[in-house]
């Protein structure tokens, strides 16, 4: 019963928050609060589902983008193939994705904390000598190339920027929900303990490896969908999608916003997309003055914001307790 | 547990002394502000750090240049253009977003692509949808117009395009063959895509105009590779009579350097359409003499003063010689604003109408003209040329400038071969 509440009220919360975003960027009318609510959607889903591995079960992936330019690839090939209605491509990409992660993920699981690491990122950049080399099916590093069709769905039209904006957020805000529905199950309770104490998990009896595998498969899905949003939002796969640096980047929002929150990626990105945006717009030398943000929020908080928040939080209520 | 309390102050006065920094900064979401007698905005998303930046600094450059003349001029009737430029660290899904960004937010009328091919790619898709009226500027992939899928009412391209270069290039190397008898090729060229297409294309019009060419190896080095020494290594020990290359930029200034220690110029004719470029041939510490190689920009090809006169002006503002990008650049700003008087307004429609087909005066003309071809909406007739290097300035001598009416007979087979035409 708690649980079946527990999860009307995260469905409660999300339609809330579609509504509390969605309304005040369409009564604005301004196609750049649509655009930036699309590339949210894409980022904070992505950095959400990397969360699932660093936060909840303690292991840090370096290549988390292989499944963001994976989801991206497969559904722009498969859109491109023709036949395809764009729900049974973006099932077919998430599928397509879920099954590179088991299989990834069967060989690196088994290792953890640096090892971990290095496997996952070698992988990736593997992936991504794939793409650039098998140029007749990819178009190499130019990129998937001619354009993503968008046949129109149940009266959605991805090619409008509201619709894909709209899309992209109910795409976020479900996959939030059932993300935390995952970190609250016992599945998840288990993941935590994995994190806390894997031998004491192994000595309860509970398969390390199999636990492990299936939140890199999850994490891995989620993050195809996310590249799924990328690849609709520039109508192309690029090989940058499952570069390193996107794995960076994905790590970076969650470092910003906090790992222990369950938030916290969604709050990174946001704040990660808003800085690189602005600084864009004024200067030239981007990395410098990024770099130069980056490193006050860094020093000045020393964890991300939202683990910052909630932890002076609970002090002053202890204060006052 | 005031030692505690003082850790606490000190770091929310960072953190609140960094939320205002980026507060500052940031201030989202951007209102459109009143507007009185509109200024023409063109959006131009280019590279402006990393590798590349030092061609995204010339586009942009030689952009600004043409456009202070054509505002200082009186505009459009009083309009002048202003132009916003971002920059896209080479990301094709930054141009992209840049690309959107500028036409949703900024509202401008039209995008000057500064990109190179992929990310020149990405802002293609963008403005299919939106139907903004663009010139890519620096996208070379002959893809990009050749190919009918790829083509739209409102995308031109005004830079040069492979398989012009490769066709040009074939015909010169074919008669260095058949004046010296040069059997024997061997190719070094960058790994991925243009480097594979690039050269295909060549040898095949090269064996096209000299059958008898034999290639006996080639070597593929990384984009990027910081060492040459194995490249090098394979093409000394297969003694090749010629080789060709399509490296570029700083890859070429390495293995330029790297091949003349090991005396690899004295031993091959080498043929390289990326060299006569100043990036290039100013950052090689001793060009070898000889070296045959394509006209990417020179301020002596075409011999004309307002060639000379461009390079001079450019240099005197920004101590520095025009690139390719830069004469690509320009052309542009000088197509633009020809069909902006033609039209007398910003309609994208009747720009993209006035643009097909155009053709103006142009120093980088090889006949002193270039046209808008109207077919395939790409800039033909600009000079083409090949020659062989000399150490000091002007760098390249002896140019022999293409036959674009050979270009466009090769060029037409080349499409019906593909499908295209």
């Amino acid at each position: 019963m708690r649980t079946a509440l527990s999860w009307r009220g995260d469905v409660l919360v999300a339609a809330l928050a579609f509504l509390a975003l969605a309304v005040p960027a369409f009564l604005l009318g301004l196609p750049s609060v649509l655009d930036f609510v699309v590339r949210f959607a894409i980022f904070g889903l992505l950095a959400m589902s990397l969360n699932l591995l660093i936060g909840t079960t303690g292991l840090v992936s370096f290549g988390h983008a292989a499944f963001f330019g994976s989801g991206a690839y497969a559904f722009g090939l498969l859109m491109q193939s023709g036949g395809w209605s764009i729900p049974a491509a973006i099932l077919a990409a998430m599928v397509m994705t879920a099954l590179l992660a088991l299989a990834i993920g069967a060989l690196c699981v088994r290792l953890s904390e640096i090892y971990f690491a290095f496997l996952t990122l070698a992988f990736q950049m593997l992936i991504h000598s794939v793409v650039i080399s098998w140029v007749s099916l990819t178009g190499g590093d130019q990129g998937l190339m001619g354009g993503i069709p968008k046949p129109p769905f149940l009266g959605i039209d991805l090619g409008n920027q509201g619709h894909l904006a709209l899309f992209s957020l109910f795409c976020l805000l479900a996959s939030v929900v059932a993300l935390r529905q995952i970190v609250r199950s016992p599945f998840g309770a288990a993941l935590r303990m994995l994190r806390d104490n894997p031998e004491r998990a192994a000595f309860l009896g509970l398969s390390i490896f199999r636990y492990r595998l299936a939140a890199f498969v999850i994490a891995g899905t989620f993050a195809g969908l996310s590249g799924v949003l990328m690849s609709l939002y520039v109508s192309g796969a690029f090989p940058t999608f499952l570069y390193w640096t996107t794995s960076g980047e994905a790590i970076f929002m969650i470092m910003l916003g906090g790992i222990t929150v369950f938030l916290g990626p969604l709050a990174g990105a946001a704040i990660f997309l808003v800085l690189n945006d602005r600084i864009t717009n004024i200067t030239e030398h981007h990395g410098l003055v990024m770099g130069t943000i980056l490193l006050l929020l860094v020093l000045g908080l020393r964890k991300g914001l939202l683990d910052f928040v909630v932890d002076a939080w609970r002090e002053r209520r202890e204060r006052r307790a | 547990m005031s030692q505690h309390d003082r850790g606490i102050g000190r770091r929310s006065t960072l953190m609140a002394g960094a939320a205002m920094g980026a507060a500052a900064i940031t201030g989202f979401p951007m209102v459109a502000r009143g507007q009185g007698r509109q200024p023409i905005k063109i959006g131009m998303p280019t590279i402006l750090s990393g590798r590349v930046a030092q061609l995204g600094v010339s586009s942009r450059n030689a952009v600004m240049m043409e456009i202070e003349k054509f505002n200082a001029a009186g505009g459009l009737d009083g309009r002048p253009i202003e132009v916003i430029v971002r920059d896209s660290r080479g990301v094709p899904a930054e141009a992209a977003r840049i690309a959107r960004e500028m036409i949703t937010s900024d509202r401008v009328d039209l995008l000057f692509d500064g990109e190179p091919s992929s990310g020149g790619f990405a802002v293609h898709e963008v403005v299919r949808e939106t139907g903004t009226l663009t010139l890519h500027l620096n996208s070379e992939t002959s893809s990009l117009s050749a190919d009918p899928r790829q083509r739209f009412w409102n995308a031109f391209r005004i830079a040069r395009q492979g398989i012009h270069d490769s066709i040009a290039g074939g015909a010169y190397a074919a008669e260095i063959v058949k004046s010296r008898n040069l059997r024997r090729w061997m190719t070094v060229s960058p790994d991925y895509a243009y480097g594979r297409d690039t050269t295909a294309e060549f040898l095949e019009y090269l064996r096209a105009f000299a059958p008898d060419v034999q290639v006996v190896g080639e070597t593929w080095p990384r984009l990027f590779q910081p060492d040459y020494t194995e490249n090098v290594t394979r093409l000394t020990q297969g003694r090749p009579q010629a080789i060709y290359s399509c490296l570029w930029a700083g890859d070429l200034v390495t293995f330029v350097e790297q091949a003349s220690l090991y005396g690899l110029f004295n031993q091959s004719q080498f043929f390289g359409v990326n060299m006569a470029d100043y990036t290039t041939l100013q950052q090689i510490k001793q060009l070898p003499r000889g070296v045959h190689s394509g006209n990417r920009y020179l301020k002596n090809f075409p011999p004309v003063p307002g060639n000379l006169a461009f390079a001079e002006e450019y240099n005197r503002r920004y101590q520095t010689y025009p690139t390719n990008w830069a004469w690509q650049s320009a052309t542009a700003v000088h197509l633009i604003t020809e069909a902006l008087k033609k039209v007398g307004g910003t309609d994208p429609r009747a720009l993209a109408n006035a643009l097909k087909g155009m053709t103006i005066d142009s120093p980088f003309g090889a006949d002193g003209k270039v046209t808008m071809r109207a077919e395939d909406q790409t800039l033909v007739g600009y000079a083409i040329g090949w020659g062989t290097t000399i150490s000091a300035d002007p760098y390249v001598e002896n140019m022999t400038t293409a036959d674009w009416s050979m270009i466009f007979r090769h060029e037409q087979e080349w499409k019906r071969a593909k499908g295209w035409a």
